[in-house]
């Protein structure tokens, strides 16, 4: 344990310690788990989704259990983006975590003023959801079609004074370069990928779906092979970095999307199954680093061989 | 929300399974070696477990699963659970000896309610609500008289008579479609006529139809209802908000941290499925 290794990751302006962040929606405002998982511990905290006012989600149940998956409704239940600026935001900061704002709206201008008032705050860099399937009239809309990311991308980029712009990227795209490229050429500082994939649960004897909005977005292990696919896919296209998430549940699931370009990983599921798999991973990933003998993440990354 | 941040709180072990029996037509009992978290339990905490391995993969099933503290003394921790599916299977088949992952205690408990254990109590448990029960009588212990209300949804026992015995003190047992148990019936029968000879404060535990009726119960004769509420959950430590359920005018409630214990009439039953 002797060598140094070098994880630090580069997004526009910004340097992450290394690159494993918290997936938003997966660990709260950041300081919930922090007696399992520091949050100043990892690359950086990307808190809960915030809307302009506060949204209430939807009814429960809002989770169900699949093969190696997880289904969720949650609805993008959150506090707002004024309690999360004065309540979440200051201890979080304080804490020494780079702290990433995951935004949501319904309309362009909803995502601008978001971006407006995130932009004299802390916070380090912004999260641009244009993806969630669990609202009724957001996140798919935009998120499929590389003219509508292209114009929210660039009505935050306007409006963030400056902060870094990581869009967020449905796997629903029939083509998801072309989302993502249309994201990096509005000014996109970065993009992450994969949100959850539209899914359903029914419980046959009860004949009723297994989630209170009958469709939710699956995560976990099972949406793994999808998510590396479509990183890769972004990697090769882009000049921006790609921050892969989808199932990552150990250190050589991360390694394996930094394999094929991720800058950065996301772990969400895996922390809903123990609040300490991000440190675990990124143990994970200096022990295998020391073992193969790597001082620096820029010698895997994208040495995938096709 | 925000304010139930804490940076201390539970933890995370590897127990030994000491006991792991059927009481009757799949329910059974759980007893781990677990002092560090059976010191801290108090009642209507909950516990997540996982009995089957972890795994690079995620293992599966994926998720740990929540459940009440059934007993926590002299180190050892025990859960009254359900074989409902994969989860609860798995826990089954583990025997003495073997290895469990607990997490806890979560939650909040009883004992952080606003009440008076000397005014006495009524526990309401209906099926597999009588989970959190022992621990209840338990924590009353000498400081109130309590009688426990149970009620079986299904008309065949679930639990053992002589088991609830040894453990219920003061019980009232009803089946909802045989005399089981000497009554037919729901709990709230027998809970209303208690009521009417003495008003004391409930906790209960159980399916959301009977918490709705048992809060209904406490409202209309004005006095205390607390419940332990259920909701699929799967971080348990505050994160996901799947286990978030509404309350009365407006607002919500997160069943892993302001709950799963709290006051029954603040809970807006009728939106939850």
């Amino acid at each position: 344990m002797s060598r140094e290794l070098d994880l630090r990751v580069r997004i526009a302006s910004l340097e992450l310690k290394n690159p494993i962040l918290s997936a938003s929606g997966t660990f709260g405002y950041g300081l919930e788990l922090a007696g399992f998982c520091p949050p100043e511990a990892l690359g950086a905290v990307i808190a809960k989704g915030v809307s302009l006012q506060p949204w209430p989600g939807n009814e429960s149940p809002r989770v169900a259990e699949s093969a190696s998956g997880l289904l969720n409704a949650v609805g993008l239940e959150n506090m707002g983006v004024e309690a999360f600026i004065e309540k979440a935001l200051p201890p979080l900061k304080a804490a020494g975590a780079t702290a990433g704002a995951n935004i949501l709206g319904r309309r362009p201008e909803e995502y601008a003023r978001l971006a407006a008032r995130l932009s004299g705050t802390p916070v380090d860099f912004l999260e641009v959801n244009v993806s969630c399937p669990n609202v009724a009239c957001g996140g798919l809309a935009f998120g499929a079609d590389p003219a509508a990311v292209g114009e929210v991308t660039r009505a935050v980029v306007e409006n963030c004074g400056g902060k870094p712009v990581v869009v967020k990227l449905t796997p629903q795209a029939s083509d998801v370069a072309a989302v993502a490229l249309a994201a990096e050429k509005a000014g996109a500082s970065a993009v992450s990928l994969i949100n959850t994939i539209p899914a359903m649960a029914v419980d046959l004897e009860g004949r009723r779906p297994k989630l209170a909005n009958v469709v939710g977005g699956l995560s976990g292990p099972a949406v793994k092979p999808v998510a590396l696919r479509q990183v890769w896919l972004c990697a090769r296209t882009l000049s921006i970095p790609v921050i892969g998430l989808g199932g990552i549940c150990s250190a050589r699931d991360a390694l394996e999307f930094i394999l094929v370009g991720a800058a950065a990983v996301q772990v969400g599921t895996a922390t809903l199954m123990d609040p300490r798999a991000p440190l675990k991973i990124l143990e994970g990933l200096r022990n295998w680093m020391l073992r193969e003998g790597l001082d620096d993440l820029s010698q895997l990354r994208g040495t995938l061989r096709v | 929300m925000i304010n139930e941040i804490s940076v201390s709180g539970p933890l995370i072990r590897e127990v030994q399974v000491l006991e792991n029996r059927p009481l009757a037509q799949g329910a059974c009992l759980m007893t781990m070696d677990c002092p560090e978290i059976a010191a801290l339990a108090e009642p209507g905490h909950f516990v997540k477990i996982r009995a089957w391995p972890e795994a690079e993969d995620g293992g599966r099933p994926l998720l740990d699963r929540p459940f009440s503290i059934h007993r926590a003394r002299d180190g050892q921790l025990s859960i009254l659970y359900r074989i409902l599916g994969p989860a609860t299977y798995q826990m089954s088949l583990a025997s003495a000896g073997s290895l469990v992952k607990v997490s806890g205690p979560l939650g909040r408990s009883l004992a952080e309610a606003d009440l008076n254990p000397a005014a006495g109590f009524y526990l309401a448990a209906g099926g597999i609500g009588l989970a959190p029960m022992a621990l209840a009588l338990d924590w009353l212990g000498g400081r109130g008289a309590a009688t426990l209300f149970y009620g079986e949804r299904r008309g065949a026992a679930q639990v053992d008579r002589a088991w609830l015995e040894s453990w219920a003190g003061d019980l009232s047992a009803t089946a909802e479609a045989s005399p089981a148990y000497g009554r037919t019936g729901l709990l709230t029968g027998p809970l209303e006529e208690a009521l009417k000879r003495q008003i004391r404060p409930i906790f209960a535990c159980g399916p959301t139809p009977m918490l709705a009726a048992v809060s209904d119960l406490g409202g209309r004769y004005g006095t205390p209802v607390w419940v332990s509420a259920e909701a699929g959950m799967a971080c348990g430590f505050g994160v996901c908000l799947t286990c978030s359920l509404p309350l009365k005018g407006g607002g919500r409630f997160r069943v892993c941290r302001e709950g799963p214990v709290l006051d029954g009439l603040t809970v807006d039953w009728g939106k939850i499925g």
